[in-house]
């Protein structure tokens, strides 16, 4: 069922034993799988069916440190959340990414990649992605990685009418849930504003809070400010850990045949390294994304290689003059150091129209990931040159070690961290189970509870630990 | 590909090319080739990750 209003819901009497709060590709997936478990969940959203300036003004928010996204512009607030406007770039984090390593402080998760993989039918369908393709090493240092162009689920859409007919479900549009109430053992209650107003209290057994990768350490700073530390008991490291995906042109290459490589439905190649590579280095995880270079940038790139090597421009040239396709613009994605000075914080000074603190994100990157990417760019180069495939050429800002660029991509809009997951409850949020340290019935889903962030895009790991929680909850909530 | 361009030679191509004013042609730094330099071994020349025997 769904109900445009916390009013119509009241009057419908349906009794919920979870609720959980938000309606994006977290808190969808986990209320499908509760429903199906037969378990009756509320889904309480704070947007409408469709997109509204009024909603969105919600997220504004301030960010300190490296330039980023105006905090209402990378992300939507109504029916499926984010998922209105994503790319629909696929892949699950390496069977590395949740390993700890020993040159980065604070990364390892307390799961393994074989923990979600059962799960990764059923992203498939929901996603609705052709099959995964192993990794393909092309040297000791760099392998090809499959980043999957998908049809970009809108899950408001596609998921509207089964919400629509589910008896166990109900999604209770433009009820905006401002704060928690807790005990330090249990949550007893959410707050919530509906209307333009203070709609009074929610109860549930259950609390499950999927309010995106920027909005769950919102909510649950407040909450706990509220409550005295009754909502998050151990709260060393809520909002903490934040992270993105920083983005940028690093160079160009050169290639003996574009169609070398295997490319997606876009005409993109991915490459990434090798965990010895990583190891060697000391370097995070990359994703070094090729896009074909337009004609006239083609012609420069070879002028400038025949100041350095002559030969090596004539033969190019003689590609170029059989109109090969030949030339790649080189983007680079990186996975950041995970650092609790990276941290959302309430602000002081800024609230929404229902009274709630602002996000004052603060968010820089690191020296460890500047050394990520030119490494990541001399590794990727290196193995070109060796195995003859091309010539790469860095990008000056990066070889003279200047600022990073300000006209570029930026970063992936994935929110990430901040409610992480772990054992150490100085050093994370949610447990392997992604229940809240202490807490009896409160759990998070989405990005938030990521503790290191790899280097694809977020949604499909999302996907597939919802269906991991949502099973979990169906075994915990007895009916 | 313009009449004009399929005439020219590859080294004229290249050489027109160097020529275009939007290209810096002061940035060679000088690369000494040691003696027995393995041709195979992997150099930076501005940027540029080149294998040595490039640079000839
Ligand atoms: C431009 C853009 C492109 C992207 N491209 C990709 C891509 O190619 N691949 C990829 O993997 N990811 C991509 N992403 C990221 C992707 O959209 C997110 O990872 C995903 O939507 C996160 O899902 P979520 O359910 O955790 O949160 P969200 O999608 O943010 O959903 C949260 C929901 O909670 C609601 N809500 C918020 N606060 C409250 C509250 N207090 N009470 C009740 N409800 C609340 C919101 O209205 C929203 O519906 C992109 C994002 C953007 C912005």
């Amino acid at each position: 069922m769904i109900f445009d209003s916390y009013e119509a819901f009241r009057a419908s009497n349906f009794a919920a034993r979870a609720c959980i709060l938000g309606s994006g590709p977290a808190g969808t997936t986990i209320a499908r799988k509760l429903g199906a478990a037969g378990i009756p969940v509320v889904v309480l959203e704070a947007g409408s069916r469709e997109f509204s300036d009024e909603s969105q003004d919600f997220y504004r928010g301030a960010t300190v440190g490296d330039p980023y996204f105006d905090l209402d512009i990378t992300r939507l607030r109504f029916m499926g959340g984010s998922s209105n406007h994503w790319a629909g770039w696929c892949r699950v984090l390496d069977s590395q990414d949740f390993e700890p390593k020993a040159w980065a402080p604070d990364t390892g998760w307390p799961i393994s990649r074989t923990d979600i993989e059962p799960y990764l039918g059923e992203v498939h369908d929901i996603l609705e992605l052709p099959d995964f393709r192993p990794d393909v090493p092309i040297s000791d240092d760099i392998r090809w990685v499959q980043l999957i162009k998908s049809s970009a689920v809108r899950f408001g859409e596609k998921f509207a009418d089964e919400l629509d007919k589910s008896k166990n479900i109900a999604v209770v549009l433009n009820t905006y849930a401002t704060e928690l109430a807790g005990d330090g053992k249990r949550v007893t209650g959410a707050r919530l504003w509906s209307n333009g107003q203070d709609a009074g209290t929610f109860s549930a057994d259950y609390f499950i809070v999927c309010t995106g990768g920027l909005e769950n350490s919102r909510l649950l700073l407040w909450s706990n400010q509220r409550s005295n530390g009754g909502v998050v008991p151990n709260a060393a490291a809520l909002g903490r850990y934040w992270m993105e995906h920083p983005t940028f042109e690093g160079g160009n290459a050169i290639l003996a045949d574009y169609g070398e490589f295997e490319v997606d439905a876009v005409n993109e190649a991915f490459f990434s390294p090798t965990l010895p590579a990583m190891e060697r280095l000391q370097i995070m995880n990359f994703g070094i994304r090729l896009i074909e270079t337009p004609y006239p940038s083609v012609k420069r790139l070879i002028a400038d290689l025949a100041c350095t090597a002559p030969d090596m421009a004539e033969w190019m040239s003689a590609k170029l003059s059989q109109r090969l396709r030949c030339a790649a613009q080189l983007y680079v994605a990186w996975e950041q150091a995970p650092l609790a000075s990276n941290q959302i914080e309430l602000s002081k000074a800024d609230v929404d129209h229902a009274g709630v603190p602002r996000i004052e994100l603060h968010w820089k990157k690191s020296p460890l990931e500047r050394r990520t990417i030119l490494e990541g760019l001399r590794l990727f180069g290196k193995t070109l040159a060796e195995k003859n495939l091309g010539r790469v050429r860095i990008a000056d800002w990066l070889t003279n070690g200047e600022d990073y660029p300000t006209n570029e991509e930026l970063a992936g809009h994935h929110h990430m961290g901040g409610t992480r997951m772990g054992t150490d409850v100085t050093k994370s949020v949610v447990d392997a189970n992604s229940k809240v340290h202490g807490m009896d019935n409160l759990y998070v889903g989405g990005s938030s509870v990521f503790c290191t962030s790899g280097e694809c895009n977020p949604t499909t790991t999302i996907t597939a630990l919802a269906c991991r929680l949502g099973d979990h909850l169906s075994k915990v909530i007895t009916v | 590909m313009s009449f004009f361009i399929k005439k020219m030679s590859r080294r004229a191509i290249v050489q027109a090319l160097i020529a275009l004013p939007a290209l810096s042609l002061f940035r060679n730094q000088p690369v000494v080739d040691p003696p027995n330099a393995d041709p195979n071994e992997i150099v930076e020349v501005n940027g540029w990750i080149l294998k040595r025997s490039d640079l000839a």
